[in-house]
């Protein structure tokens, strides 16, 4: 720890109104280092990294989440604290939503401000913060009504330009996203050159290869392929050659001559038959052996349920207690085409039936809905993403090993947005959605006998104009004359600051993505109405050894 | 070969340059049968063979032929420039001198059943060609048909037995395929597929139709092989059976007059009879005379009475009907 920190080792309790003013000093000073950030035309945060690591080059920063992360302590003891809770939670939001984080940050900054400023007056903490929760909902439903879909190429890539703020990453990203969808799976690699460029790949693909080399058929290509092909699926190990005769005899009696075994080992014994039967056996049976995917149990069951539903056969579970002895010929899936080579394999053409190939997708997308991040989540829409059908890469363009660094931190940021974009649609951008709330937040205040309420609703009101006000600071622009001009404009007119004129947002293509705005506000609010109620801070002596202590 | 009887050949589809000659106008004719490629220079009166020039053994079954959009109607004939594509096992032949030669695309590997093919209105440009298959989904050419590749993105039934695209793909790159189990729209010109929602049962789709004034009216018609025929008027958010009574049997074509909506013409091939509505659907009337074993309709100069049709059947033939209602 620095030595600074070696002067907080006294414990200490602080009070009102000491609490608010170090937990806003600390909330501002983190606010500031995001700020600029916010719009179409962001400045960039330096993050020193040389102290102790002599020679490593600073690391630029156009992301709040990832500055709130760099910054691990403030001057002053009621700061830090503050300036900690806000860290904590855009870390939060960009976690869950990958972007947001300015605008939560200034948001979050306002309601607490105008918070602390009426609770100073004598306001209740605990009755304002009840009203700011209850005013929540509200505002969520106003501006998921306002959401716009997104579609097409050219919307897709004006969005996918504006968030990344690179006109020819976003136009090849409108591209792919126009062509894989929400779910599709798009890996992001660096380029070899300074220009950017994509690849589509047809078909299902899976990790785990060919598991032997000498069943490379095609030497050029490092690859074997089958056409017509019988698919047996299971996580059995097979060991002896005997076990795959029911299979063999299944696929002579259907008159198949080329079988993909995917299965989780096949010993030597076992590759050496297929590869001697497929040289010189009187049975005419092309079958190569192939890992199945996936590390975890779970892993692999959820890749062969995946193809199995695409191949139209019946997976093969050792935990189910299944054997190679009892396989009949419909149990085997069915492709056009399967390819295989020494780290995946692919399925082109399953002959599934594609009714319940519906169902399956159908089925994934519901799971997904009801889990909100992880690892989990994203697997999911990977499984979804291979159902569909094939996937993309992007090669990022840069000529330095930063830009190239920079631009493909950029692409899956902007990516992922895109995916909530395309699932939840859009809403006006540059703040213009949260001002068109403006209306009826001060409505409510306006109507209510309450001064807590009142309060709570003219707070919020306020605060919606946070970001627009941010926007124009950081782009030159005097908020004053702007939202004097914005004032009685129709629902969805913001100011282009680019243009430097009003402007409908939707028109001009100027949108922000609706999970996280609505993601960006509900932390803000959230967070900030719980920050209000807090009366007492207790500084330990020692910072805590572990979680438990 | 030059008799209209050939053998026992289905025919699959039908096309015909535009017209040409001025005073007394005249098309040339194409038949796709399971025994090659056909072509007429007399209103369907005599067929010949197009694959001369190709050094095959047996017949090539074809099934499908696009021409090209630019052969627009000139003053004086003969009709040149056009090109041809047509679809057999495992690939695409094209076409640049009228049958002289050929040069075959071979699609993929298992070789693809071609089922239809569509070629872009704004082909001169783009050069786009779509062909659909009833295994391997719908292949994409941006190249004026020499390279292909496959395009199956969404598509989740690789089963498609029909294409239909828009009038405006310049602009709006839209197209529909038809599969074993509903419909699919692609609206980037063919590279990825979404699901329109059909009513439960209604599938297989076998034919489907645009409208002309389709990019205004978003009008589709879905022929099926046991429901009959459905319209939608809203790009496919809402269905109706029309001819619930008439059309019973599989749907194989659909036209539509090339002046819909003013003429709310459209005309219907099923099986073994051809049904007719002046009224977008309502009234149906059965075209006469009745032919059996029915499987590609042609209507080169529309729908209005008296306008010509030539209608294939199940053993090759092409007949020459006249709509006289």
């Amino acid at each position: 720890m620095a030595s600074s920190s070696k002067k907080w080792q006294r414990p200490r309790v602080v009070f009102q109104p000491e609490v608010h003013r170090g937990l806003l000093r600390g909330i501002d000073y983190l606010v500031d280092a995001i700020r600029p950030t916010l719009g179409p035309m962001p400045r960039i945060v330096l993050y020193d990294r040389t102290i102790g690591n002599t020679g490593r080059i600073p690391e630029l920063l156009d992301d709040g989440g990832t500055i709130a992360r760099r910054i691990i302590e403030i001057q002053g003891r009621d700061a830090d604290v503050g300036a900690m809770l806000m860290r904590q939670v855009l870390w939060t939001l960009r976690e869950e939503v990958g972007d947001g984080t300015a605008t939560a940050a200034v948001l979050f900054r306002d309601v607490y401000a105008e918070g602390v400023r009426y609770l100073a007056s004598g306001g209740n903490a605990m009755r304002l913060r009840t009203y700011l929760e209850q005013a929540l909902p509200g505002i969520l439903d106003e501006l998921a009504g306002m959401a716009l879909r997104v579609e097409g190429k050219e919307q897709l890539g004006r969005l996918a330009s504006a968030i990344s703020l690179d006109p020819e990453m976003g136009t090849l990203l409108g591209e792919i996203f126009d062509i894989i969808g929400e779910y599709g799976r798009l890996e992001i690699r660096k380029g070899r050159t300074r220009v950017y460029e994509r690849e589509y790949v047809e078909g299902m693909y899976w990790e785990g290869g060919l598991l032997s080399r000498a069943q490379i058929t095609d030497q050029a290509r490092q690859r074997t392929e089958l056409q017509n092909a019988a698919v047996l699926m299971t996580d059995l190990d097979i060991e002896d050659p005997r076990e795959l005769i029911p299979v063999i005899a299944a696929c002579v009696q259907q008159g198949i001559e080329d079988l993909a075994i995917i299965a989780r080992k096949l010993s030597d014994v076992v590759v050496g038959m297929l590869i001697m039967n497929r040289e010189r056996g009187q049975i005419k049976i092309h079958a190569v052996g192939i890992k199945t995917p996936g590390v975890s149990t779970t892993d692999q069951r959820a890749a062969l349920m995946d193809m199995a539903v695409l191949t139209g056969g019946r997976p093969l579970f050792r935990a189910a207690g299944d054997s190679l002895r009892d396989v009949k010929a419909e149990d085997l899936g069915r492709a056009r085409r399967v390819w295989a080579d020494k780290s995946n394999f692919g399925i082109i053409g399953g002959k599934g039936d594609p009714r319940e190939l519906r169902t399956h997708i159908a089925h994934l997308r519901n799971l997904f809905t009801t889990i909100s991040a992880g690892d989990e989540r994203q697997d999911l829409q990977e499984r979804i993403g291979k159902l569909m059908g094939g996937s993309a890469t992007l090669y990022v363009g840069g000529i330095t090993e930063t830009e190239l660094d920079y631009n493909k931190e950029q692409a899956g940021r902007a990516a992922e947005a895109m995916r909530g974009a395309m699932r939840d649609g859009v809403l006006p951008g540059g703040g213009a959605a949260l001002l068109a709330v403006r209306r009826s937040l001060l409505a409510h205040a306006a109507e209510s006998d309450e001064p807590e309420e009142r309060a709570a609703y003219r707070i919020l009101a306020s605060a919606m104009q946070a970001p627009t006000r941010a926007l124009l600071e950081n782009t030159g622009f005097e908020p004053g004359e702007v939202f004097a001009l914005l004032e009685n404009a129709d629902r969805g007119t913001g100011f282009d600051v680019i243009k430097g004129q009003i402007t409908n947002m939707e028109e001009s293509g100027i949108l922000d993505i609706t999970t996280v705005v609505l993601a960006a506000v509900r932390s803000a609010v959230k967070s900030a109405a719980m920050a209000l109620t807090t009366d007492v801070v207790v500084h330990r002596a020692q910072a805590p050894e572990s979680m438990n202590t | 070969m030059s008799e209209n009887s050939l053998q026992s050949d289905l025919v699959y589809a039908l096309a015909c340059t535009a017209a040409y000659g001025g005073q007394m106008p005249s098309r040339i004719y194409f038949a796709a049968r399971g025994s090659g490629l056909y072509r007429s220079d007399d209103h369907g009166e005599s067929w010949i063979s197009m694959y001369a020039s190709l050094d095959v053994s047996g017949p090539l079954p074809t099934t499908s032929v696009v021409l090209t959009p630019d052969c627009a109607a000139v003053e004086q004939g003969p009709l040149t420039g056009y090109e041809i594509f047509a679809g057999v096992p495992g690939g695409v032949l094209h076409s640049a001198d009228e049958g002289e030669s050929w040069v075959a695309a071979i699609l993929d590997t298992p070789p693809p059943s071609v089922s239809a093919l569509a070629i872009s209105p704004n082909f001169v440009e783009d050069g786009v060609l779509l062909a659909a298959s009833t295994e391997d989904g719908i292949f994409r050419s941006a190249s004026r048909g020499s390279h292909w590749a496959r395009w199956n993105f969404g598509l989740l039934d690789l089963s498609v037995f029909c294409l239909a695209i828009s009038p405006d793909f310049a602009q709006d790159e839209t197209l529909f395929a038809g599969v074993e189990t509903g419909v699919f729209r692609s609206t980037n010109g063919g590279r990825a597929w979404r699901e329109i929602d059909l009513p439960v049962g209604y599938e297989p789709v076998v034919s489907l139709a645009l409208s002309p004034r389709y990019p205004q009216d978003r009008s589709i018609w879905v022929g099926t092989e046991a429901q009959g025929l459905l319209f939608s008027a809203d790009d496919g958010a809402s269905w109706t059976r029309l001819g619930q009574t008439e059309i019973t049997d599989p749907v194989n074509s659909i036209l539509v007059s090339p002046a819909y909506p003013e003429l709310a013409d459209i005309l219907v091939l099923s099986e073994n009879a051809l049904w007719l509505s002046r009224d977008g659907g309502s009234v149906w009337n059965k075209v006469e005379p009745a032919l059996e074993g029915m499987t590609a309709v042609l209507a080169p100069d529309g729908l209005h009475q008296g306008a010509l049709l030539l209608v294939g059947s199940m053993d090759g033939d092409v007949i020459p009907l006249v709509l006289d209602k």
